[in-house]
């Protein structure tokens, strides 16, 4: 055992444990440690805003000559109108031009890359067959994946009563769906114990010394 | 004027978010980068404004009221009020005029981000793991067909990602694999079309004014 | 029966127990798991080892402290991956909570390189070797910006310099001296470069997302969307094994060190899942 003697470890680990405790009951230890994380972010998130984006791309610049920042500088100013009851509706212009140009670049972005893009990936062809590395087996993996696609679409088409063919297809398509959502599940336990370990590396590691 | 404007400022910078991706030519890509780097981004960069504003607001307001709990509401003002300090005086790599070392004592930005955020962020979410150990405990029952090939599926992925798969049969590593290459890609395929379209009208829908609720309240 | 009661009434605070105990002990006792590579993480590896001498890799570390463990032991296995290549390299994220942990990796693994240098040929040095861009917001301004110009959307570094002035970048003007762009991140990150840059100026794309995303990715990575892929503890641990058997780069391996935690706890969840399962047909049948 070689634990640390070092200040900043032990407030990590001081306030690892505070978390921690709420395993036990919500208690005045995590709701320190809570808002202590959100203060602490904000003060993070406001430093990088104002050095490493505020100051080279408006106030330098605008230093420089490049007078017409003044206009950005005045339309996203105006986010400060929401704490202003009269004028309040000014900050719906900053939000109409994020918004704006945000969902126009995403419509053909999401089109091509979630819709044709995957839609060239399901449909059977050569270049789909060899995708898998698996010789004749590739082909095989295509047909039941194109099939599964199909079947999981028409599960959640609702505009028809589920029988007959529908009936049939809607039934493969739910069990696509339930192994889809069980290889979810198997993945996310990994992910949060994997969380688990980290924290206890640390605490066994940097600070107790347990571990190496 | 209160609604349309900005109405109408959505339906302009809709169009021309999508334009450049069909007209490639170099003035409007130019003019397109322009418009990103020079206004858009400072603009949304000043959301920080509304973002911080409001949590101020709220724990001051706390505050004053003697809400419950209202004494953690002074941690989160005095911890954000340190930390701003520290870095928009001492910098971002403690190179401006606030010192921040006193002998080998360090509290710079980095410091202070390695050693509360992160153990903070990252035991929140450690946390996770034991309320998923119990209500996969509680809740997880093969009731059905459809929820027995869930656990299935669930069990295969989590022996056969493993070391302990590859011990138990060389096959199940590749069987793990072959369910998230087939059925799962099958499945969430067949869902994300589904949200696709569905984001894409709704984009469609927010430039076109049909959908307003990004308005808030008020006239 | 009354064993079997007693095992289908657990109070919770016996199976954080019980899951604490399972976790910790093959950490204090470790031992080694023979880690097999799986092709999503084999195509990653070829395709940075396909990186051409005139083009840079670009890694996006946007996970934060919430993902840390699970996504810095891949970022470290790219960082010595393409050190050990000499393979140009510029960090950013696309969040500002990701920025420190980006930096914790990156001088960790300059320090593994630099004390073991013996000369200044040797070193890796800021500037010629990397770069750190450090963080633009909104994400969609380094998006659609980085495919026109690098310099534009990153007017300064992380640390304040001209991005201009740093001689690694008088070379890189855009996505097209990129040969690769490799996301780390435990939300969306990968899906918004292949979303908005893959779409617009075709830079290649690779992803090493958490274990609770992964379902979502293998979609885009079946299509040719992504490059290669790594998913979550195993998935770093399977890139730290290509890198010490193909590289022989003998460094701490974090993520390869969890597995038997990670063996010991999925096998407790199973048998609490079965335990909960028996227990609920046997009352069932009652």
């Amino acid at each position: 055992m070689n634990i640390s003697f070092d200040f900043w470890i032990w407030i990590g680990a001081f306030l690892s444990l505070c978390i921690f405790s709420f395993l036990y009951k919500d208690n005045p230890f995590y709701k320190f440690a809570e808002h202590l994380f959100v203060g602490v972010t904000n003060g993070y998130f406001l430093t990088f805003t104002v050095h490493r984006v505020l100051v080279p791309n408006l106030f330098k610049p605008l230093f420089e000559g490049k007078l017409w920042l003044i206009i950005s500088f005045v339309v996203g100013a105006l986010y400060v109108a929401r704490f202003i009851p009269k004028v309040s509706w000014l900050v719906r212009i900053p939000i109409a031009i994020t918004i704006g140009y945000y969902t126009g670049a995403s419509i053909p972005a999401v089109i091509q890359t979630d819709i044709i893009r995957q839609i060239q990936g399901t449909i059977l062809t050569p270049q789909n067959f060899q995708a898998w590395h698996a010789g004749t087996m590739g082909v095989v993996w295509s047909i039941i994946l194109f099939i599964g696609v199909l079947c999981t679409l028409s599960y959640f088409y609702f505009s028809k009563e589920h029988k007959g063919v529908l009936g049939v297809t809607s039934k493969i398509g739910i069990i696509f769906i339930m192994i889809g959502f069980g290889a979810a599940f198997g993945y996310t336990v990994m992910a949060r114990i994997s969380l688990l370990i980290g924290r206890l590396q640390f605490l066994l590691g940097d600070w107790l010394g347990i571990i190496k | 004027m209160k609604k349309k404007f900005p109405l109408l400022l959505v339906l302009i910078l809709g169009i021309i978010g999508i334009i450049p991706y069909y007209l490639p030519h170099s003035a409007v890509q130019n003019a397109d980068n322009f418009l990103r780097n020079d206004f858009l981004r400072i603009i949304s960069t000043f959301a920080i404004v509304l973002g911080l504003g409001s949590l101020m607001k709220v724990h001051y307001d706390k505050i004053r009221r003697h809400r419950a709990n209202f004494q953690y509401s002074y941690v989160l003002i005095i911890s954000f009020a340190i930390t701003s300090i520290i870095g928009l005086f001492g910098g971002v790599e403690g190179d401006l005029f606030l010192p921040t070392r006193i002998g080998s004592f360090q509290f710079d930005l980095q410091t202070l981000y390695t050693n509360i955020i992160v153990p903070l962020g990252s035991t929140m979410f450690a946390l996770l793991a034991f309320f998923m150990a119990s209500a996969s405990y509680r809740a997880f029952r093969a009731r059905s067909l459809e929820s027995s090939l869930l656990l299935g599926a669930a069990f295969i992925i989590m022996i056969g990602v493993l070391p302990l798969g590859d011990k138990i049969s060389p096959h199940l590593p590749s069987f793990a694999q072959w369910i998230m290459d087939i059925p799962n890609v099958a499945s969430k395929r067949g869902i994300s079309f589904g949200i696709a379209l569905g984001a894409v009208a709704t984009s469609l829908k927010i430039i076109l004014g049909i959908e307003r609720s990004w308005l808030g309240g008020g006239k | 029966m009354k064993l079997l009661d007693y095992l289908t009434k657990l109070d919770r605070r016996v199976i954080y127990l019980i899951l604490a105990i399972v976790v910790i002990l093959p950490l204090v006792f470790p031992s080694t798991q023979k880690v097999r590579v799986m092709t999503p993480v084999q195509r990653l590896f070829n395709t940075v080892e396909m990186i051409p001498d005139e083009k840079i890799l670009i890694i996006d570390f946007d996970y934060d402290p919430q993902t840390q463990p699970e996504l810095e032991p891949m970022a470290i296995a790219l960082l010595r991956h393409a050190f050990k290549r000499r393979i140009k390299m510029a960090a950013l994220s696309l969040y500002v909570q990701p920025l420190g942990l980006a930096k914790l990796a990156m001088d960790q693994v300059i320090e593994e390189f630099n004390s073991e240098a013996t000369t200044t040929a040797d070193s890796i040095i800021y500037g010629k070797d990397y770069v750190f861009l450090g963080w633009q917001p909104p994400p969609i301004i380094p998006l659609l910006g980085m495919g026109i110009s690098i310099s534009d959307v990153y007017k300064t570094d992380y640390y304040g310099y001209k991005t201009d002035s740093l001689p690694m970048m008088k070379n890189v003007k855009n996505f097209n001296d990129v040969g690769l762009l490799i996301s780390i991140s435990g939300a969306s990150a990968p899906l918004w470069w292949i979303t908005y840059s893959q779409t617009k100026y075709g830079v290649a794309v690779g992803a090493g997302v958490t274990a609770v995303s992964a379902s979502d990715f293998y979609a885009y990575f079946q299509t040719g969307q992504f490059s290669g892929l790594m998913i979550g503890m195993k998935g770093g641990a399977e890139y730290e094994e290509l890198i010490e058997t193909e590289l022989k780069i003998q460094q701490r391996r974090k993520a390869s060190e969890a597995l038997g935690s990670l063996t010991a706890a999925h096998i407790t969840i199973i048998i609490f899942i079965i335990i909960g399962n028996v227990g609920y047909f046997v009352r069932r049948r009652k």
